[in-house]
């Protein structure tokens, strides 16, 4: 049986209700799913400890987001990211981060203690925290820190990011660790924020070769998105044979997303998930562990995370989607409330240049894997 | 930005009767391509390792021994810069001359060493580059005004703007980079449209049916 991770609290990693990052997508996700008749049974986890965090950020950033989380004054909280227009500061901060640090790492713990199989974390995937900075709505890095969990017990990891933002923090953070294999699908850099996850970006020391970015044009759609990361990932898993799978399950690569430019549908990210859930099953014995991340269009990100719980259980996909849910977000949606799970085929504008658009990120792909691969064998 | 925001400081000095050996040797060792040469203490030359290898080599109709002097190598009376030069006036003069590195003084004293390497690590602070961060591009028409319109359209919103660089496009208008510390770039691309701006970058999403 997979394991679903969740916990209220998460509910207060808020950045107040104006703010892109909220803890309403989880719960329209949640709502569709117990409207489609599931009974989702979550998991509660501990709030990671403050040792914890220090697992990955320092002693003098830690105490900031405190000393800010406690209604304190912290006059340099700027230069380390907090305070800004991504990252305002809310009281209580500090817990409600570790909250989901907790569930990170708890879903570790499953994996490792319990020999469970499929484990998904229903939030976090903040992979923009540094170590001393605040960055892109993340506080406290999740995923590192889970994933240092996992190879301080043995477990090698690749981590996949499928987030349309670069995983520059997991990255950062990891960048000389050979126990770490990061792949990163985004954007490229050179349209949407951080601006990092050039292909160049190889590693360094012992960790040369394992940090893999796949910088994708603007307006990249599913099918050269698929071409890709077929390409890719699989040569990567063969080569680098992880003990576990580490997901960042964005949903902000899709059309309808208001931050970036990718184009995918959720038809392709079923077909990302199945891959995904596929490659566990031949690499990892099947252990996999999925966080949430970015995704800002309501109706999509729910859609998406809400197709994600159903093939990780092996349930069957519905076609149409319940009123009763649709009615009572719409008011949320901007536009109408979606009547099926996929979208409508199809869903946008036809995209003008796109056979230049897949000629490229093949290139990119293909001057990856040359690039890596020189550090392989 | 000024010289000594991104000069190296102290420099690496050596004397001018070191032998072209050890001058490569000190270059290995430290992993620098330049060395000001100094007779106590005063500055009498600048000597790269281009410098050397051509000295010794085959190339040359009667190469040096690895046992000359560098004072025979250097090339003398080098140009300085000035630890308060803009950082941009040093880099107009080392790309008129053609020159790799400026020594710095102050009063008289070697006090550090610019080199092209320093100057395009100014060029990613001073784009923000090297900070998370996204970009936008805008041109306007170059009329006065017309960036103090983008300036106060943006210091009407809470952003952190990490650098704004501005150079000409043709006769008619200019074009100007903006790095944002920001995720939230698409809707500041989508409001400055709105306010008539014409934003070349991000480009514009096709709409979803
Ligand atoms: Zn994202």
């Amino acid at each position: 049986m997979p394991s679903v991770i969740y916990h209220p609290a998460y509910r207060n990693y808020s950045f107040g209700e104006q703010h892109s990052f909220s803890p309403l997508r989880v719960d329209i996700m949640l709502d569709l799913l117990e409207s489609l008749g599931h009974r989702v049974e979550t998991i509660e986890p501990e709030p990671a400890t403050r040792q914890d965090i220090l697992g990955v950020h320092s002693d003098y950033y830690v105490r900031r987001v405190e000393t800010l989380s406690a209604g304190g004054d912290v006059p340099d909280c700027a230069d380390y990211g907090l305070g800004t227009p991504d990252n305002p500061i809310f009281p209580g901060m500090d817990e409600a981060a570790r909250w989901l640090v907790g569930g990170a790492l708890h879903g570790a713990r499953l994996i490792w203690e319990k020999g469970e199989k499929r484990v998904l974390q229903l939030g976090g995937g903040l992979h923009h925290a540094l170590r001393n900075i605040a960055s892109g709505f993340c506080i406290y890095n999740d995923l590192a820190i889970a994933i240092n969990w996992l190879t301080g017990h043995g477990l090698w990891v690749a981590y996949i990011d499928i987030d349309v933002h670069h995983g520059d923090g997991v990255q950062q953070i990891l960048y000389d660790d050979k126990r770490v294999m990061t792949i990163s699908f985004h954007e490229s850099g050179q349209y949407l924020f951080p601006g990092t996850g050039e292909i160049h970006e190889l590693g360094s020391g012992a960790g040369r070769g394992l940090k893999l970015n796949v910088p994708l044009e603007p307006f990249t759609e599913g099918e050269s998105y698929l071409e890709v990361f077929d390409q890719v990932v699989p040569a990567a898993l063969r080569q680098f044979r992880p003990g576990v799978l580490v997901v960042q399950a964005g949903a902000d690569a899709h059309f309808a997303d208001p931050l970036a430019d990718l184009m995918l549908a959720t038809r392709d990210y079923e077909a990302i998930f199945r891959r995904i859930l596929g490659w566990a099953d031949e690499f990892t014995a099947g252990r996999v562990l999925f966080t949430l991340g970015g995704g800002y269009s309501f109706s999509a990100a729910a859609r998406v995370w809400a197709l994600l719980y159903l093939l990780i259980h092996d349930l069957p996909l519905p076609t149409d989607l319940p009123e009763v849910w649709r009615s009572r977000w719409s008011r949320i949606f901007d536009g109408q409330p979606p009547a099926a799970l996929h979208d409508p085929n199809p869903g946008h504008a036809e995209i003008p240049n796109r056979e230049e658009i897949a000629h490229r990120n093949r290139q990119v792909a293909k001057r990856l894997l040359e690039a890596a691969s020189h550090y392989w064998f | 930005m000024l010289v000594r925001d991104i000069m190296s400081s102290p420099a690496v000095s050596i004397p001018p009767a070191m032998t072209l050996e050890d001058a490569y040797r000190m270059m290995q060792q430290k992993g620098i391509r330049h060395l000001p040469v100094l007779d106590e203490g005063r500055l009498v030359g600048v000597i790269t390792d281009r410098d050397l290898r051509l000295a010794t080599s085959t190339f040359v109709r009667s190469p040096l021994s690895l046992q000359g002097r560098v004072s025979e190598v250097m090339c003398g009376e080098p140009m300085t810069a000035e630890a308060g030069d803009p950082v941009e006036d040093v880099a107009f003069r080392m790309r008129e001359r053609k020159i790799g590195c400026l020594p710095v003084m102050d009063d008289g004293q070697l006090i550090g060493i610019v080199t092209g390497v320093d100057l395009l690590d100014a060029l990613l602070r001073m784009t923000g580059v090297n900070k998370p961060s996204g970009r936008l591009e805008v041109r306007l028409p170059d009329h006065p005004g017309e960036l103090a319109r983008l300036t106060s359209f943006l210091s009407h919103r809470n952003l952190n703007v990490h650098s704004i660089l501005t150079y000409p496009e043709g006769r008619d208008s200019t074009r100007t980079v903006l790095r944002i510390g920001s995720i939230e770039t698409r809707a500041l691309a989508n409001d400055l449209r709105r306010a008539d701006f014409e934003v070349l970058w991000p480009p514009e999403k096709p709409c979803p049916r």
